[in-house]
Order: C-alpha cells, then structure tokens, then sequence
C-alpha cells in the first residue's frame, strides 16, 4: 500500500503546485478546464469503461448539471451547494432514465439511442426559452468561489475524491460485477447478476458525476449557452477516455490532462483543437486500442528486458 | 381545392422530396450495416464533402473554366461528389475498416474510430473553407413550378428523379447481377459465401465505396437546398441514424419506407409546431421506436443487439 500512498502524495501535491507553476490567469484558466475534464472522463470511463455501455449521450448530464444548478440560483435565490447537489441528483435521475434504454438494448443500438438523448437534450435547452433562455444564454453567472486559483482547488479536490472513490469502487466486488457485464452479459446474467440494476448504477452513478462537473462550468465561464453541450462534447469526453486508456482508472485521467493541454501547447493550432482530438481519437483506436496507458506498459516490459 | 387540402398535399411534396434526400444518406448506412454489421458514423460528413466537392464543381470549374452552362455545369457536379464519395468510401474502407476486420477488433471500435473521422472530417472542412454558410445557386432551384395551388422547385423534381434513379440502379445491381448476388450472399454469411468463393474483403470494399458515393451525391443534391457549412452533414447524421433504426438497421425497403415517412413528418412539423422542434420530433420516434419495436418496421433477421 505504500505505492498508493506515494501516488496519492504526489498527486495532492501536484494539485497545489500546478496554479504556482503555470501562474498566469490563462493557464489558471485551463487548469480549471483540466480538473473538469478529469471528471467528465472519470464518469465516463465508469460507463463505457468498467460497463462497457458505449454512451455517446454523456454530453446531456454535464448539461443537466450546468443548467439545473445555474436556474436555481438565478431564478430563485437559492444557494450554490444546496443548487448544486439538486442538480446533481438531477443529472443522476437522468441517468437513469437512459439507463432504461441500456436495460433493453446493446452495441451499437444503445450507442444511437444515447446519442438521441443527448441531442434531445440539446433541443430541449435550445428551445425551452421560457426556462433555459435558448441561445440568449444565461449571463453573469458567478463562480462559488471567488478566484480562478480557488476554483482549481475546490474543482481539482473534488476530482481527487471523486477519484479515490470510483478507484475502491472498481476494486471491490461491485467493480467485478460491472466488469463481468462488460465482459459477457449472458454469462454474467447466469451467474445471478442482476443486469439492469447494475447498469442503472453506472448509469445513474456516471451520470451524476458528469453533472458534478457540470455544475461548476457555469461559474468558471460566466456564462451558459446550449452550445456549449453540443453531441460533440460527449465525443471529446470519449476522445480522452481512450487516448488515455479505457477501462483503467489513470488512463482517462491522463487523457483527460494530454487532451486539455496538448492543443494549448500546439500555439497556433489553437482553433484546431477538435482536429487533434478527431485525429488523437482515429489513431489511438487503430493503433493503440488500450491507449496511453498500454503503450506506457509495453515500453516499460521493453526496457525491462 | 379547400385550403386545408392545399396545405396537407403542398406539406406532403415537400415531406416527400426531404424524404427523398434522407433516403440517399441513410441507404448508405444502412447498405454497410447490412454487409459489415458496421456503423460507419463519418457517413454523413461524406455529404458535406460531396456537397462541397459540388459546390467547387459548379460555380468554379464547369461554369468558369470549361464555360458550361448553369444546368450542364451543376449536372457535372453530381457526377464530381458522387465521385468524391467513392473516393472517401475506399480511404475509410483501406484505413479504417479493413485494418480493424483483420485485428478482428469487436464491434465498437469501428464506430468510435470513424467518430474520430467524423470530428476531423468537420473541423478539417471547418478550417478550409471556414464557419460562414455557402450560397449554392442551383439552376433547377430558381425554376419554380406550379400544379393549382400547389408550387414545388425544378430542384426537388430533380431530387426526386435522381433518388428514384439511384434507388432503382442499386436494386437492379443487387437483384440481377452476380456482384449484387456476392454482396447479398456475404450479408448474409460472410464465412460461407467465402467457402463459395466470394472475395468478402472485394465485396466489402464494393459496398462502402457505393454507399459512400450514394451519401457524396446525395450532398450534390442536397448542397443548394439548406445552409451549407461544414456541420451539414452533422445536422443530417442524427436524422439518418433516427431512419435506419425506424427502418430496421440493415433493411432496404425499410429504410426506405422510413426516410420518407421523416420526411414528411418534418414537413408537418415545421407547418404546425416550428422548425426548432424537428430533431426533438424526430429523437423521440426514435426512442420511442427502440423500446416499442427495436427491430424495426421491417425485422428481417434475428438481432443480437436488442
């Protein structure tokens, strides 16, 4: 256990120097984006990695997150954690609500229907003006805290848990579970597991992450738009899930932090960014199914040998 | 006619002709679903390419450079994206497809990879020709023809007329002719139609290279009828999924019946409840379809992902 106790060190400490090492608000700003990002991918990971639900609708819950939590304190007043944790378990309950669909349908079906609900999510906000104000947008949306450092702190914290959380999940017997419905669905089903109610807790559990993340976007951009959740997001998500190695714990987390800063360090290429994850997405799958985190295993057994 | 009459026939031209186009993208989808048991999700960004490679055709090269007129420059044109398609179709086929076939990859890493494909197609298209729609003057689109109080473009007879062409080509080449017979067999059982002797990877590659055409020609068509950006194709690929499943993935006469039962239910749509609320409509068949009926209008064989 010392091992996981050096990385946990070395990851608490990595979190508190990173605003001191990039200190300017720019890169204070992405780090922001790079904590958020570890935690959409983390929820993801859960779902398509450990589950092995293709999802393509992730895009929807971050969404829930962001609008469910930002309507509550505008409209009406309320405080930002207790808006929060509703918005969450909104995200949560939409899940599984999808989770209804995965109970019925696999492969590639469940991969459409997802993508559905993601798109008739977007709709909804676009055009549900009354509520959402569509594409005006919501404006002038204030962070929980105040400082782009803070936020890092509080949303990199938050990531830290969320990590060490899904990690004792997935080796415990419930990670077992989940991997032998990834695995095989029948067998797994003839072994007594109870296949929808699993996948309705990753479902749900995945989704409530993503709103989780979702519910500090607003406040870290000022503002919020439906575009912002377009079917391409939940793409981007997946994009660092399997750069990073699906299926493991560190793998979206690393992808999630390549993805973030990759195209910030290609000057230039900047407006360019979904171009790389396109591309990043198309070459790891051809020639690097387990991503970021196999090709680091096979290059340490080679130096081994 | 009574005004209500007018409108319902007017709605369902329209539906019709929208139809038609729908049916061109999504028989692509579901002509490889039917062969590979693949999703190929950059299909409908080969629309925007096709739509692209046309626009370039007609108002640069055919009408400037060979000094065609408006309507023989725009014909060239589809022949140009249809072209474009094949083209596309055997790229994805050789560095997609085929390499994950022969890893004998499971079936959702063709699908996240040609995602990959989707995203760089639309952001590569994006920084070329940038964010800004394109005007696309068909001739046939300025000739306005009038039945009574019905009015309808030269454009959508157009569409009409080369998607009932298309379709009826394609039924005669899987019906009649021996390269249509392999295609079949290996949809059938790739393993045993390649005991008979069929080439499967040949009959493959025949496969994405004409669906992949079919979706390049239908951007021809569909270019100077909607806003062309780079993201056309995107907009489209929710629909034409939405009619594959509707249809039953890998069924011909069902997608068919399909893409033009969506066709004319947008038409309504946009008539009585806004064109914001399309995609909305639309998804919620879909859903709806999936927990009804999974299989589709027409269920042609067992499905082992429902």
């Amino acid at each position: 256990m010392t091992g996981r106790h050096a990385a946990i060190a070395v990851a608490i400490l990595a979190i508190a120097a990173a605003p001191w090492i990039l200190a300017t608000p720019y890169w204070r700003g992405i780090l922001v984006l790079c904590a958020m990002n570890v935690l959409l991918a983390l929820s993801l990971n859960l779902v398509m990695g450990y589950t092995g639900q293709l999802n393509l609708g992730q895009s929807a819950f971050f969404a829930i997150g962001a609008y469910v939590s930002t309507i509550l304190i505008k409209s009406h007043g309320w405080n930002f954690w207790l808006a929060g944790l509703v918005a969450v378990l909104a995200a949560g309950v939409l899940g599984l609500a999808l989770a209804a669909f995965a109970a019925r349908l696999r492969g590639h079906y469940l991969a459409i229907a997802s993508l559905g609900f993601a798109v008739i999510t977007y709709q909804v906000l676009l055009n549900w003006e009354d509520v959402t104000q569509g594409v005006r947008g919501i404006y002038g949306i204030l962070p929980p805290v105040p400082g782009t450092t803070g936020l890092f702190y509080l949303v990199a914290g938050i990531a830290a848990a969320v990590y060490l959380l899904l990690d004792n999940l997935v080796r415990s017997p419930v990670g077992d579970t989940l991997r032998a419905i990834r695995e095989d669905e029948v067998s797994a089903a003839s072994l007594g597991i109870n296949r929808a109610a699993w996948k309705a807790f990753a479902f749900g559990l995945g989704a409530a992450i993503a709103g989780l993340a979702g519910i500090f976007y607003p406040g870290f951009v000022g503002t919020l738009v439906p575009d912002a959740f377009g079917i391409v997001e939940s793409f981007t998500m997946m994009a660092m899930v399997i750069v990073g190695g699906m299926g493991t714990m560190i793998g979206p987390v690393i992808g999630a932090i390549v993805l973030t800063f990759l195209p910030e360090v290609l000057r230039g290429f900047g407006e360019l960014r979904l171009l790389i994850y396109g591309l990043a997405l198309t070459l790891v799958v051809l020639f690097m199914p387990g991503g970021i985190v196999q090709a680091w295993t096979a290059l340490r057994a080679r130096m081994r040998r | 006619m009574p005004d209500l009459l007018a409108l319902v026939v007017q709605q369902s031209v329209n539906g019709v002709y929208l139809g038609c186009l729908y049916v061109m993208v999504a028989l692509g989808l579901t002509l490889i679903y039917g062969v590979l048991n693949q999703i190929n999700f950059a299909h409908a960004d080969f629309v925007t390419v096709g739509a692209f490679t046309a626009f370039f055709v007609a108002t640069r090269f055919a009408t400037r450079m060979l000094g065609l007129p408006d309507t023989g420059g725009y014909l060239l044109s589809l022949i140009a994206a249809l072209g474009a398609g094949a083209v596309l179709g055997i790229l994805v086929n050789a560095a997609v497809f085929a390499p994950l076939r022969r890893q004998g990859a499971d079936e959702l890493r063709p699908l996240i990879a040609t995602i990959g494909v989707s995203v760089l197609l639309e952001n590569g298209q994006l920084a070329l020709f940038g964010p800004i729609p394109y005007q696309f003057d068909s001739p046939f689109a300025r000739e306005t023809i009038r039945l009574g109080p019905i009015f309808f473009s030269a454009q959508s007879v157009l569409v009409v007329a080369v998607s009932v062409a298309s379709i009826t080509a394609l039924y005669v080449f899987m019906r009649f002719t021996f390269l249509g017979k392999a295609l079949r067999a290996v949809a059938q059982d790739r393993e045993t139609a390649g005991l008979m002797g069929i080439n499967p990877n040949l009959v493959i590659a025949l496969t994405i290279v004409i669906a992949s055409a079919l979706a390049g020609m239908g951007g021809a068509l569909l270019g100077p009828v909607v806003v062309l950006t780079p993201f056309t194709g995107a907009s489209l690929i929710v629909k034409a999924f939405a009619i594959v499943i509707i249809g039953g993935f890998g069924n011909m006469q069902g997608t068919i019946i399909a893409g033009l039962m969506v066709g004319v239910i947008e038409a309504f749509t946009v008539q009585y409840l806004g064109s914001g609320l399309i995609d909305l409509v639309v998804f919620a068949l879909l859903l709806t379809m999936l927990v009804v009926r999974p299989t589709g209008l027409i269920a042609e064989r067992k499905e082992e992902n429902v």
